[in-house]
């Protein structure tokens, strides 16, 4: 025994027929209304059919769809691997590599520069100590100090009695 | 990955070949002092041997300058610049060669001075001498008069000069070179 419900659906289909047919429409409390409405499910049932069918693509197109999914599943693939590529490339290791030997270079030099001076003075001629007889000159001064020129170290005095030119003799 | 790993391990064969190479530049980078000990060493053994000029110099202008001794060839510019004088006459000179660096000589010696050396032996970078310039009197009876006297550090690398007492129109320098 069918129910109203599905007799209504089968009904709109148009799947009824003979005597059910009559029994039913006979049934209907207002049958134009029923027809208006069965009317209009067979123009919205005929409205998704034309919209919702599936669209059939040509060779041509079918192909180049194809190729631009390869490509963008590609270019996704790519950049997902270079995201998680390590940071150590090779060239960025050249580069770190040549950095580091310039930057060495550079230290070396500048502390190899420092100390030579200090070495050069600790060889030359250093004055330990100086004393002037008091006899010769009771204000006598002596300073020493050294020429940046042929690093001459002299012992500078002042102040001592002047002699004659005959102590000039040989 | 695998051109990766080649590199990692040239790297570490090329860098266990440059670091003990390094190693002499670093070791003379952070041991400046050590370094100069060892130089200084060797440079003091090899004094041993090595001449020392000394000369009593008269400086003044002369009219006619002659030419210079060539021991003070070097630092003629260093004395003229230094003293405005630009004439050079050696009064008294002496050559003496250092073999243990303890040797006394007598120096270098005019009429009136004598210069007195007493080696004290080597040190680092050079000879610890004590100089003594000593003036001599010829009066009757004749006497020494010591002028100066100096502990002094010579080195190859540096002449000493000293700056004596004027003497007539000039002045009296004492010159000591390693050479």
């Amino acid at each position: 025994m069918k129910t109203f419900e599905e007799k209504w659906t089968a009904w709109l289909d148009d799947k009824l027929a003979g005597a059910e047919l009559a029994a039913f429409e006979s049934s209907l409390p207002d049958r134009a209304a029923a027809e208006a409405e069965k009317a209009s499910v067979r123009q919205l049932r005929l409205l998704l059919k034309r919209e919702l069918s599936p669209s059939m693509m040509t060779n041509e197109e079918f192909f180049s769809h194809q190729l631009r999914e390869r490509i963008a599943l590609g270019q996704a693939s790519t950049s997902a691997h270079g995201a998680h590529s390590p940071w150590w490339t090779v060239p960025r290791l050249l580069w770190s590599g040549a950095v580091s030997v310039a930057v060495f270079a550079l230290c070396a030099v500048w502390v190899m520069q420092d100390a030579e001076p200090l070495e050069q003075s600790q060889s030359l001629t250093q004055v330990l100590n100086a004393r002037l007889d008091p006899t010769v000159g009771p204000d006598a001064t002596v300073t020493m100090f050294e020429t940046k020129e042929n690093r001459v170290t002299v012992l500078w005095t002042e102040g001592l009695k002047s002699l004659p030119s005959d102590y000039a003799a040989k | 990955m695998k051109r990766r790993l080649m590199i990692a391990i040239t790297s570490i064969v090329l860098a266990s070949g440059v670091l003990p190479a390094q190693a002499g530049l670093l070791d003379n980078v952070l041991h400046p002092f050590r370094t100069a000990r060892r130089a200084s060493g060797k440079s003091a053994s090899a004094h041993a041997g090595e001449v020392v000029w000394s000369g009593l110099v008269m400086a003044d202008n002369a009219p006619a300058p002659s030419k210079v001794p060539a021991e003070l060839e070097k630092i003629e510019p260093t004395l003229k610049e230094l003293f405005g004088y630009s004439h050079f006459d050696v009064i008294g000179q002496s050559r003496n060669r250092l073999v243990t660096g303890q040797e006394d000589w007598q120096a270098a010696s005019s009429k009136h001075f004598v210069l007195h050396v007493d080696a004290q032996g080597e040190n680092e970078g050079g000879y610890i001498i004590n100089l003594k310039l000593v003036q001599h009197e010829t009066t009757e009876p004749p006497s020494d008069q010591l002028v100066l006297e100096t502990a002094t550090k010579l080195s190859k690398r540096s002449p000493l000069v000293i700056k004596g007492p004027q003497v007539g129109g000039g002045q009296l320098l004492l010159v000591l070179v390693v050479q």
